[in-house]
């Protein structure tokens, strides 16, 4: 009995001197817009068990006057409101708790446009922010039917009506399906504003999973990868950047060429990834694994498959196999992610596309771009997080989010597994491209910084990575054991 | 011994399906779990026919889907049962477009029920690149003059698989290279005439719709000087080449 309470004593001992070890260098650093700060070139970041490293690899940035860290706009946001250093680029539900309660609820983040649920709600109230406070979600307005590039609408080839709206704002006069300006509201997160080479690179003429046409830079004429956003709306950076200013900042007037450069500029050298583990210690040491911590993602080359068993998606973790506890588990765990074999089914723009219904395989022939685990095609998949039953929310009758119900015209071709009539929490890419199928398909997100910005999935529908797993696990019957899962997350933890 | 007496019921049905017979029906297909990549089956008559493995993206053979019926039009091939199914060779695979929940036979492997040997197994790929596109195949010969491109698709789609997006692409590449004087574009739409005498015919506009859309990539991919046409008729089927039919044809004049 001695021998074990002298044995559970140093195990504590050992967790509290790391802890404090690691706490010396826990932080959270908000920083509001105007604010001046100078960005190290290196900086890490306090993330749910260890640091999340962010990497400025052009050097030190001074946010002066730089219009990334500028309220552009008319309600005092910039970019970073949404895309904080310490959340990875990104923006974690505890970070945002923490903001209104050290504000009260002022800090633009909660802007009444789409830091909450609805504006017309009274925005001194938190339930008002519910969304964003619990899920992280901002509110997304969207044009209904969806506009081209020159303002014409598009073929849409489905009907759609609300069927719940708990935010109010999908049946608002003022700012709902049957207002003026028709509008669909749908509530998502914040992508991480990092590592953004792997996520623009790949664009390829004809997008695989459509046969049709990729949207091009209308800068260069080139086509684009597709995979920005959540649904892919906008073809480039630069883009991206005028419409998040003029729609999240609210600007009256567009931004200059030059202030988007800078943006562009500075969200292209930020690199995010996981740097330390409060166990594992470092995670990017010489002789580990090369995909890991932010270094590795600055060096790499972008745009290259890695669903392969040579050089994999975040490359080999050999070396940590049958290394300690933790680093043997996150081996495990690339393990499952490369090699499990599971029955992929029912996922439109993956099994629809091809490759048969079902198909046996793995995590990483859909997350199969090396570096991030994005899809190196344009990535829009219905893996199943939005649509009725395989969505995230508990019933309709409780959902927290819109749900809608979708009616596919009969000259069109169905969802590909859900056939005529839908109900979903967001169509997802469908809001853009007006096409039935695409019905619930999300741009799937990189697989870096995560223990950094959550919670999870397009929707905030997972508050950990455990839930992430869990959704998957039900949602494909892959079986995992505890075992399994926990390595799973362990490895999800170390990206 | 249930299964050997299913296997020897099944060479007998087998004994009556002639080599070279076409088979066209619509059927839910059929997945067969393997040691390794699943069999694609179907069912027709009473009796079972293999259809392919699960490949990649740029295999021949798309493989059917549960929650979907498939038109099927295939010749039987010569040779052994594969994966418990009478082989069919060449076949075309058309995943018919409305939802049916009824098809949903997944099935377990079994002992002797093997997959044939697949260049991709169902984990990641283990084939290195190679020095590029053109890397270990033959040189190819030099085209000139007036060239003729056909797209195939599966039954009522409009979808461009992987290899007709390849067709297109090469199709633009060269009418760019020899800078075409006319690029026609014509789209058809065709009959299936199945095995039991049944015929399925693609639906109205589906011509027109296709060759739209190809002349679209055509024109997004830099061609220019296209004449588009589509034939509003469906062609008739013969029950022996009626894939060939679901076309269009891109031909590229100097």
């Amino acid at each position: 009995m001695r021998r074990l309470l002298v044995i559970v004593g140093l195990i504590v001992g050992i967790v509290l001197t790391l802890s404090a070890q690691y706490q010396d260098r826990f932080k959270n650093t908000w920083i509001e817009p105007g604010s001046g700060v100078t960005l190290p070139e290196f900086d890490a970041f306090d993330s749910v068990d260890g640091t999340v490293g962010v990497l400025n690899a052009s050097g030190p940035v001074n946010t002066e006057g730089n219009p990334f860290f500028t309220a552009l706009g008319t309600n005092g946001r910039a970019c970073v409101n949404c895309h904080q250093p310490t959340y990875g680029m990104s923006v974690s539900t505890s970070g945002l708790v923490e903001r209104w309660r050290t504000t009260d609820g002022k800090d633009p983040v909660f802007a009444a446009f789409d830091g909450s649920n609805c504006p017309g709600l009274p925005q001194e109230k938190e339930s008002s922010h519910s969304l964003l406070l619990k899920r992280g979600l901002f509110r997304i307005p969207l044009s209904w039917p969806p506009k081209n590039a020159d303002g014409s609408l598009k073929p849409v080839e489905f009907t759609i009506e609300v069927v719940r709206d708990p935010t109010g704002c999908n049946t608002s006069p003022q700012y709902g399906l049957k207002s003026a300006d028709p509008t669909i509201s749908v509530y998502r997160r914040p992508r991480p504003a990092a590592n953004l080479k792997y996520v623009v690179s790949g664009g390829r003429p004809i997008v695989l999973k459509t046969g049709t046409l990729a949207d091009l830079d209308p800068e260069t004429g080139n086509p684009v990868s597709m995979n920005l956003m959540t649904d892919a709306r906008e073809p480039s950076l630069k883009t991206q950047a005028v419409s998040a200013i003029m729609g999240h900042e609210q600007a009256h007037e567009a931004p200059s060429r030059q202030q988007i450069e800078k943006i562009v500029e500075f969200e292209s050298q930020v690199y995010v990834a996981q740097q330390a583990h409060i166990f594992g210690g470092p995670l990017a040491a010489a002789g580990g694994p090369p995909g890991l911590g932010v270094a590795a993602l600055r060096d790499r080359k972008a745009g290259v498959l890695g669903d392969n068993d040579y050089d994999p998606v975040f490359g080999l973790f050999t070396a940590w196999k049958g290394n300690d506890y933790y680093r043997a588990s996150v081996a495990r765990g690339a393990d499952i992610f490369m090699f499990r074999q599971f029955w992929l089914r029912d996922a439109a723009h993956i099994n629809s596309i091809g490759l048969g219904n079902p198909m046996k395989r793995t995590c990483a022939t859909c997350h199969n771009a090396q570096m991030t685990g994005q899809d190196l095609s344009a990535g829009w998949v219905d893996v199943g997080t939005t649509n009725y039953p395989t969505w995230t929310e508990p019933s309709t009758e409780s959902s927290e989010l819109p749900v809608f119900k979708i009616t596919c015209n009969r000259d069109a071709d169905p969802h590909p597994y859900l056939g005529r009539v839908i109900y979903t929490t967001d169509p997802g890419r469908a809001l853009i491209s007006g096409r039935c199928v695409d019905v619930g398909s999300i741009v799937m997100q990189q697989l870096r910084g995560l223990s950094a910005r959550a919670p999870y999935f397009a929707n905030g529908s997972a508050k950990t990575l455990r839930e992430v797993v869990d959704f998957y696990d039900r949602r494909f019957d892959m079986k995992l054991t505890d075992q399994e899962k926990e390595d799973l997350i362990n490895f999800l933890g170390a990206l | 011994m249930r299964h050997a007496k299913r296997r020897l019921g099944l060479f007998i049905l087998g004994a009556t399906v002639a080599l070279g017979q076409q088979r066209n029906f619509v059927s839910c297909p059929i997945v067969r779990d393997t040691k390794t990549v699943p069999c694609f089956l179907a069912e027709y008559e009473g009796e079972t026919y293999y259809l392919g493995i699960q490949q990649d993206i740029t295999s021949d053979f798309h493989p059917p889907q549960l929650k979907h019926e498939v038109l099927v039009e295939g010749r039987v091939a010569q040779g052994p049962r594969v994966c418990g199914g009478i082989p069919l060779q060449p076949v075309s695979i058309s995943v018919l477009k409305e939802v049916n929940l009824a098809c949903n036979t997944l099935l377990p492997p079994e002992p002797g029920i093997e997959a044939p040997p697949a260049p991709r197994g169902p984990g990641p790929s283990s084939r290195r690149p190679e020095g590029g596109p053109e890397a270990g195949s033959a040189p190819r010969k030099p085209v000139a003059g007036r060239q003729e491109f056909t797209v195939l698709y599966a039954f009522n789609d409009d979808y461009l698989e992987y290899a007709a997006n390849q067709v297109v692409t090469e199709a633009a590449a060269y009418a760019k290279k020899i800078g075409a004087s006319n690029v026609k574009v014509s789209g058809y739409r065709a009959t299936s005439l199945l095995s039991n005498g049944d015929r399925l015919v693609e639906k109205a506009g589906l011509a027109e719709k296709r060759a739209q859309s190809i002349a679209t990539l055509l024109r997004g991919l830099g061609v220019s000087r296209l004449v588009v046409e589509s034939k509003t008729e469906a062609e008739p089927g013969d029950g022996q080449t009626d894939p060939s039919r679901r076309r269009v044809t891109i031909v590229v004049s100097p």
